[in-house]
């Protein structure tokens, strides 16, 4: 009988560690402990995708998530998703302010061309810039050849270091999405901490050609894109699992003297409308009252890990 | 193709022969932690393709490699706080990968059974010759990693061939997981040697449940809490069986461990209850209540 060719049995990458040189492995116990400022027990970082997704975007070889779902032109998912710059952000941005809290946008670097108004009030608000790739159009996938990728992270960054200079250090692929060159053309394009791999609740260093990278945490599967967006689930589903997230890295961090860190992935179309700012507050204000939280930027967070973790 | 397994003979819920379980237990509780890995650039398979993206595709890579870094370390814990022991469902990978990650399951005195070489390698189109080799080389390593016997076989993504069974069978597995159709253990038929089948749950099965329905962690908790009632009533009739598959890259998230907790929390306060592994249930089904289930289909299941 014919069976499957014979390379099928074959494992070239089965040996100790992953079958990559991206990173080695490290189990989370092993972790080196960090401490966090003030005794703080979990460093709670706001991350913002704050993408703009055009309304002819390519849908293959896939849609990034929020993407045009619909057929063209779908004015209901281009707006929709527009409405999060406009207002969504501007209600997110009023919640943390008046709670003192910082913030890190992940943007659709097309944005500072489009939107300059904006620009100037997220500066305002002291946000972190982070580069959330061109726009949700322009994916990172093994189709894009090198010179093309490189050209867009290239442009990506430039456009929002002409706006917010050398602050702008971390890369986030839209829709998490990476060729195997993506990480090289980021650590080439100067950044110092990239979001795309949702492998571990704590910071790691990545290898790179052209150098290395912290990849800090971003979960995708805690997210209100992929649970009020995909997963179709209420909003308290969300914030109580933000909340419960929390209580588990609390206790983890007493229990191991090491700084925990909660990472809150918000959309601004999503969680920025009317009926759920409240349920953002309220999660906020749970999350605060239980104390002994560092409130700090992704940028904020990688520099005082790296600090503890030379080398 | 066929038309059905055929590897089982109908068996009504009513007048079945009594199963006990040792101490008078109702219900015999297992869960089934999948270790797996997922290979970041896995050769394609005409039946299925390993990724939904393009390959490399990171987010479903890192997604599940947060088991192995994070999320298995924190659900062993919450086991071992309740005295549950896990039955791994093993991407036998893992033992050259992680090492670690062995280190803590024999630790824990969990039992190691095969889900093949690794979650992105099917059994679909294999023949005989390779799902053998595949088997046999999981047994060894899993020998020479653990020390354990191979007794039990869930195939990678239950992507299970025809021939699959009858060659479990011819290797020595003793117990398969690949077949759903019971709440009880039961006689397998194959072409040669012996298999039976054991429980194991897509109902009950954090990635059906929170990844595909896209159940909110309490929730979780209460449908396996409302599963484990039901079979313990049942069990006082004829033993149950109640597994609990997970994958760590979703139940041993920070938002979803205190659902985990709270189920195994539920179920170890119940007296009659026999916290087991696959690999005890299967041999006490089969010293114990295998022959008879054997006479009973045989006499025509009066």
């Amino acid at each position: 009988m014919k069976g499957l060719p014979e390379d099928y049995l074959h494992y070239p990458h089965r040996r100790r560690g992953m079958d990559h040189e991206i990173y080695p492995y490290r189990a989370l116990p092993a972790a080196k402990p960090v401490s966090w400022p003030n005794g703080a027990r979990v460093a709670l970082c706001i991350a913002v995708h704050m993408g703009h997704f055009p309304m002819d975007m390519p849908l293959k070889p896939f849609i990034a998530p929020g993407g045009m779902e619909r057929p063209y032109p779908s004015y209901w998912d281009y707006t929709l998703r527009d409405y999060g710059n406009r207002i969504g952000v501007y209600r997110l941005m009023k919640s943390l302010a008046a709670r003192s809290l910082p913030a890190t946008a992940l943007l659709s670097a097309v944005l500072a061309r489009r939107y300059p108004a904006l620009m100037d009030d997220l500066a305002g608000a002291q946000w972190e810039i982070a580069c959330a790739g061109l726009d949700m159009g322009r994916l990172h996938h093994s189709g894009v050849a090198l010179e093309e990728e490189r050209a867009t992270v290239q442009e990506a960054a430039s456009l929002l270091r002409a706006r917010f200079g050398a602050a702008v250090r971390g890369w986030h692929s839209p829709a998490h999405s990476e060729s195997s060159h993506t990480l090289r053309l980021v650590a080439e394009a100067g950044f110092s901490f990239t979001t795309g791999w949702a492998n571990d609740d704590m910071p790691y260093v990545m290898t790179t050609d052209a150098g290395r990278l912290i990849c800090m945490p971003l979960s995708q599967d805690l997210s209100d894109q992929r649970m009020l967006h995909q997963q179709h689930l209420a909003t308290e589903d969300f914030t109580n699992s933000i909340l419960t997230a929390h209580e588990t890295l609390d206790r983890e961090a007493q229990e191991t003297g090491s700084g925990r860190i909660l990472v809150v992935p918000v959309t601004p179309w999503l969680m920025g409308v009317p009926h759920r700012i409240r349920a953002f507050n309220a999660m906020l204000d749970g999350i605060m009252a239980r104390g002994n939280v560092w409130p700090a930027s992704m940028g904020q967070i990688a520099d005082l890990w790296r600090a503890q973790n030379p080398g | 193709m066929l038309s059905e397994p055929g590897h089982y003979d109908y068996m009504p819920w009513r007048r079945r022969p009594r199963i006990t379980w040792p101490n008078g237990a109702r219900i015999a509780f297992w869960v089934a932690p999948n270790i797996e890995h997922y290979e970041l650039d896995p050769p394609p398979n005409a039946r299925r393709m390993p990724w939904t993206r393009p390959q490399p595709d990171v987010l479903g890579y890192s997604w599940r490699d947060y088991g192995n870094r994070v999320g298995l370390w924190r659900m062993a814990d919450v086991m071992a706080r309740h005295g549950v022991r896990g039955s791994v469902s093993l991407n036998v990978a893992v033992c050259d990968h992680y090492p670690e990650i062995i280190e803590r399951c024999c630790e824990l005195d969990w039992e190691l059974f095969s889900h093949g070489t690794y979650n992105t390698r099917y059994f679909y189109g294999m023949n005989e010759d390779q799902q053998r080799a595949v088997i046999r080389e999981n047994r060894e390593t899993i020998k020479r990693a653990s020390g354990q016997e191979l007794d039990g076989w869930l195939t990678p993504a239950i992507s299970n061939d025809e021939t699959t069974q009858h060659l479990l069978a011819e290797e020595g597995i003793k117990y398969t997981l690949d077949m759903l159709h019971d709440d009880q253990p039961t006689p397998i038929k194959v072409r040669s040697g012996h298999l039976i089948s054991i429980p194991y749950s897509l109902e009950i099965n954090d990635v059906p449940l929170l990844a595909m329905r896209n159940t909110p962690p309490e929730r979780f908790a209460a449908i396996c809490k409302a599963q484990f009632d039901q079979l313990y009533e049942e069990g006082a009739e004829s033993g149950t069986v109640m597994c609990m598959p997970l994958h760590p890259f979703l139940i041993g998230q920070p938002h979803r461990i205190k659902a985990l907790d709270d189920v195994l929390r539920h179920v170890v306060r119940h007296d009659k209850v026999w916290l087991a592994t696959g690999r005890e249930i299967a041999a006490w089904y089969t010293e114990h209540h295998l022959a008879e289930a054997q006479s009973w289909i045989a006499a025509g299941t009066p």
